[in-house]
């Protein structure tokens, strides 16, 4: 955008820094827009991706379905933004863990360790501070809204920030390779009802569970269960198991919540724009050090320079 | 189930398809061909687009007709019109792609990780996957994860805003599907060479398929501040048949942060 670098800096005020410094609800606690009936009738199907008109693209009641039967949720969808993925997070936040039960992930005592390192010393270790896409299954959990899109064999998800694009493939394929690592991972789901079930495996190593440094192994696995409670509302359950870094599996629960918004001047539906990240990335330069005065950010050549 | 090397083998299999394909299919890529094949319908009532696809050939070394280089295949160029290879560049403009061209290492923005702009993005050697739907073709590269989204709605471009991969909304003719992208900033290249564009790029996109496994793209293009006409390039592009296919990822920043820091991987 013509006033990219200062959307950007913005943008990534709002959704680091500040996300890093103030508690936000951990949980979605936003009320369920309002709006009045869809000019469309809510139409949902193959091929209709999103609705036509002023007015809420999907009216209130059960999640529409596609011609093969499938809950159909396309459209635009906002998660919420979650800075710590346990209890209690900054301010007292809830956090998202649902079991183990005290909100806590059960890290192995070696695991535990690497974590405080990670939290105490490598805070310029934060993914979205270097524009990298933020994985599995953190970037359903992060501010700014995402679009889902489904065809018979895909579910794919597109998100505003670091415009980054998952692809869930439907079609029963084997995982890739273990040697190849993925920021995304490698996704693959399946239908259990109405519920979207998603394992992931193939993760990379840069990857956060939020904001504050509760980094992921490569070797987790994670599935993720997508359940349409009603046309406006998902709740995403992650289960991530990892004999190597957690003592049992957890599972974190979020609310994800239908975005039916129009464009700010009413002309068209609402539309993600360009995320111009690397391209104007001067947030790096506030830190030169992490505030143990440990580790220093590698640098590249920027926008700047 | 197939195992490791029957997947090899039907990966060389596929692109050696795509080899005969093209020279089979090289009037119609080029010509004025277009009708000769009737592609499926996809679940949205169009002609079925949806599959990753890649250019094949040297757009995205040099749109333009010019010699090998450093990094830089030698090419006849992908300009089908005007006829000759060469980009209608005003006179005072050829300078700077010269100078595009002998710095290009430095002032190549592809070689910060930045976007790569359109039409580039399309030809630049990574493969790319479509998604359809009524309402919009989704065109996700394994280049820095960047989708575009082509709004089919009618829509008018936004005002008031440029972006580096332009603002794109398309319409089907017939089975074809012509994206008009405007909104453009002057921050991209067309290719490897340095030909380049200003902000009063407009390019106007096609994409056509030509046998089960084949499209053509061609854009045509238009910028008054560089060149004194519009002008068309034409590339073939070909889908990605094998079994285990999918888009996977090319994380330039990631990957240029493990250089700097000593620790390539």
């Amino acid at each position: 955008m013509r006033m990219k670098n200062g959307l950007f800096v913005i943008a990534v005020a709002l959704g680091v820094g500040i996300a890093f410094l103030i508690p936000t609800s951990g949980n979605g606690q936003d009320a369920a827009p309002k709006g009045d009936a869809p000019k469309d009738g809510g139409k949902g199907g193959f091929g209709k991706g999103g609705g036509k008109g002023k007015g809420p693209v999907v009216p209130a009641g059960p999640m529409p379905r596609l011609p093969d039967g499938h809950p159909d949720m396309q459209g635009y969808w906002n998660g919420p933004a979650v800075t710590d993925v346990q209890a209690p997070g900054r301010g007292g936040a809830p956090g998202t863990i649902v079991d183990p039960a005290d909100g806590k992930i059960p890290f192995t005592p070696a695991e535990a360790a690497k974590i405080k390192e990670t939290r105490e010393h490598d805070a310029v270790d934060e993914p979205t501070l270097h524009c990298f896409e933020t994985g599995v299954p953190k970037n359903m959990w992060i501010q700014f809204g995402f679009q889902i899109l489904q065809d018979p064999t895909h579910f794919v998800v597109l998100h505003e920030i670091m415009h980054q694009v998952r692809i869930i493939n439907l079609d029963n394929r084997p995982h890739i390779p273990a040697n190849v690592h993925l920021f995304q991972g490698d996704s693959i789901g399946h239908w259990d009802g109405d519920t979207l079930v998603v394992e992931t495996t193939n993760h990379g190593d840069k990857n956060w569970y939020d904001d504050t440094g509760t980094a992921k192994p490569q070797t987790v696995h994670v599935v993720e269960r997508f359940i349409p409670v009603d046309a406006n509302t998902i709740t995403l359950e992650s289960t991530m198991t990892d004999p190597t870094a957690y003592t049992q599996p957890w599972t974190a629960r979020v609310t994800l919540r239908r975005a039916n918004a129009m464009m700010p001047d009413g002309s068209r539906d609402y539309e993600q724009m360009e995320f111009a990240c690397v391209e104007g990335n001067a947030d790096l330069d506030h830190y030169t050090e992490d505030k143990g005065g440990k580790k220093k950010v590698v640098r590249v050549p920027t926008a700047k320079q | 189930m197939l195992d490791m090397t029957d997947r090899f083998t039907a990966r060389i299999c596929s692109w050696t398809t795509a080899a005969v394909l093209l020279s089979v299919t090289a009037s119609s890529a080029f010509g004025q061909g277009r009708g000769a094949f009737t592609p499926a319908k996809g679940w949205d009532g169009h002609a079925d687009l949806t599959g990753i696809w890649e250019a094949f050939g040297t757009a995205g070394d040099s749109v333009e007709a010019r010699n090998a280089a450093q990094g830089i295949r030698a090419t006849l160029g992908s300009v089908t019109d005007p006829p000759g290879g060469l980009l209608p560049y005003k006179p005072d403009a050829v300078a700077k792609r010269n100078a595009n061209f002998k710095n290009r290492a430095q002032l190549d923005s592809v070689n910060k990780c930045y976007m790569p702009g359109v039409p580039r993005l399309m030809y630049m050697g990574y493969p790319f996957q479509i998604f359809q739907s009524s309402k919009f073709v989704i065109v996700a590269s394994e280049y820095m994860h960047i989708y575009r989204t082509i709004y089919l709605d009618n829509t008018k471009h936004l005002e008031g805003v440029d972006f580096y991969n332009g603002d794109s909304r398309g319409r089907w003719e017939g089975d074809t599907l012509v994206v008009d992208v405007a909104n453009f900033n002057d921050q991209t290249w067309f290719d490897k060479a340095g030909n380049y564009h200003s902000d009063a790029l407009h390019v106007v996109e096609r994409f056509t398929r030509t046998s089960p496994d084949s499209m053509t793209y061609q854009a045509t293009i238009e910028d008054p501040k560089v060149f004194t006409r519009a002008f068309t390039i034409t590339v073939p592009m070909f889908r990605h048949t094998e079994p285990n296919a999918r888009l996977l990822e090319y994380e330039c920043q990631s990957y240029r942060e493990d250089e700097a820091a000593g620790n390539p991987r």
